[in-house]
């Protein structure tokens, strides 16, 4: 697809907004959800052509923070609102997509499948049929946010977080999928395990999934 | 020839903390890094270092041995500190020999001293970084009692004992924050206008606060709008409000994003003399208006 046929950030979000978030950043607010990791290319892109230092740029939800020198606050804001009418390259087709093999043996599998009403296979299936993208990451290092979870399974996240949840613990809450990147605690539904590295900070690419990939999960049998 | 090294024989409240991780955010790798940046970078400046080298950041009951003469230097808050039974005196670089014994017992005032040597700390970084990240766990240099530290071998570089190169008139240690004036953040259309307006807002640090936040109690703050924001990035200073009513003043090993609406952002040089104001001590923190 040419590059001009993408659609700018603006385009899908009219409201968006671009605001001081104090001396060393700008919040750039109101955008469609998946659209924040696209956007960072571009911002990147920019700023990296006009030779202006960032620190770090950060997509989430709705948002994208640039964090800049306190001196770059205008040139930043420039290039920000550019980008926003820039078209962004979004690798729908092409991209990367990572496919993770899932063990569904979560331990919230048959809770989830009794709150929606359904059995356990379809849970599976419903889970596994999905395309997602990595909207953001947080919560701890290499911890992606998967877009793209189907609508009946969004749940709000159990009442009562787990004090441990595996590494590698496939889960899902709110409207995300997720792979728990190591050990930690941990709010989110349980509906299996992979056995892949999610993160090795002494690996190249520490990461696995990072801001605006495809991820597939497969069922193992 | 062994490598220049000392030997921890007590870590007390110690950390191995540089200049942090800058470029992972995206990943959810915070920041990290030296909690007060102004204390942090004379200690190297004092020392002729590089800017980034890596030092001890000790809230007290840290002790070491030397096992190479070298030069040291401590900065940031009052803490009783001495080589062998002597005083070591603040932001002055001071040559020591092989064997010597290096305290760093309590604070008088403050909450984090650095404690830095020529040339830095030695040892194989994390994603560019030696720095203790506490909420990560990415911890390059482990620091427990008997554990060995290498030091940078660069004995020609590094300090010239008995100089202070800062002026005269400048304060050997940092104050402490008693006013903030927040720069707005991006959820003020979340509060009511009036909160953090009056001057007589005091807050006051709780025990709950750490490297990675500081948690300041002591008012309500009456929300217009009910809920949680998406998640967004948080950058230090980003002052977040949970349904509980306290401020969140994020430092250095702050999450990388969080889902509490942030009702404004400390601006840096108040962060450093926040992550040196005690617990239980009074700060009043007010909005500028928009």
């Amino acid at each position: 697809m040419p590059h001009s046929d993408q659609p700018s950030a603006r385009a899908l979000a009219p409201e968006v907004r671009v605001v001081k978030y104090g001396d060393c950043a700008l919040l750039i607010d109101g955008l469609t959800p998946g659209v924040a990791a696209a956007l960072r290319e571009v911002v990147l892109r920019r700023l990296h052509n006009d030779a202006v230092r960032v620190v770090d740029v950060v997509p989430a939800a709705t948002s994208l923070t640039v964090m800049h020198e306190p001196a770059d606050g205008d040139v930043v804001r420039h290039h920000a609102l550019a980008a926003l009418d820039d078209s962004l390259a979004f690798d729908a087709e092409q991209g990367v997509t990572v496919e993770i093999p899932v063990r569904y043996d979560g331990e919230d599998l048959p809770v989830v499948a009794a709150t929606l009403g359904c059995s356990v296979a379809e849970v599976i299936q419903l889970h596994s049929n999905a395309v997602y993208v990595v909207e953001f990451c947080g919560f701890a290092p290499g911890f992606a946010y998967l877009g793209g979870l189907d609508q009946r399974l969004h749940l709000s996240r159990r009442t009562s977080p787990r004090t441990r949840v595996p590494a590698g613990a496939v889960a899902i809450a709110s409207t995300y999928s997720a792979v728990y990147p190591r050990e930690s605690p941990g709010g989110w539904h349980l509906l299996g395990t992979t056995t892949m590295t999610l993160w090795d900070a002494t690996r190249n690419q520490p990461a696995l999934l990072q801001p605006g990939m495809r991820v597939r999960f497969r069922a193992m049998s | 020839m062994t490598t220049p090294h000392l030997v921890v024989e007590r870590v007390g409240f110690t950390t191995v903390q540089d200049a942090g991780r800058p470029g992972w955010a995206h990943l959810g790798v915070p920041r990290s890094g030296a909690v007060d940046h102004a204390s942090f970078a004379l200690a190297n400046r004092l020392l002729g270092n590089e800017p980034t080298s890596a030092l001890f950041e000790t809230s007290g009951g840290l002790r070491m041995r030397l096992h190479a003469p070298t030069t040291v230097v401590l900065t940031g808050a009052d803490a009783e500190a001495f080589v062998d039974d002597r005083p070591l005196a603040a932001c002055r670089p001071q040559r020591i020999t092989e064997g010597v014994v290096l305290r760093v017992e309590r604070m008088r005032t403050g909450v984090r001293s650095y404690l830095g040597f020529a040339g830095g700390l030695s040892g194989e970084p994390v994603l560019g970084s030696l720095s203790h990240d506490t909420l990560s766990k990415l911890v390059p240099i482990g620091l427990s009692d008997g554990a060995t530290v290498e030091l940078a071998a660069t004995p020609e570089r590094g300090g010239r004992e008995g100089v202070a190169p800062i002026g005269l008139d400048a304060p050997l240690h940092p104050a402490a924050l008693t006013h903030a004036l927040l720069s707005p953040g991006p959820h003020q259309a979340w509060f009511d206008p009036e909160v953090l307006s009056a001057d007589r807002a005091r807050w006051t640090v709780t025990a709950q606060s750490d490297r990675v936040a500081v948690r300041l109690s002591g008012h309500a703050v009456p929300r217009r709008l009910a809920g949680e924001v998406p998640s967004l990035a948080l950058v230090r200073g980003a002052v977040q409000v949970p349904p509980s009513g306290e401020l969140i003043v994020m430092l250095a090993d702050h999450p990388t994003t969080g889902g509490y609406p942030v009702i404004g952002v400390m601006n840096p040089d108040d962060v450093d003399r926040l992550a040196q104001t005690p617990t239980g001590s009074s700060i009043v923190v007010a909005r500028q208006r928009t």
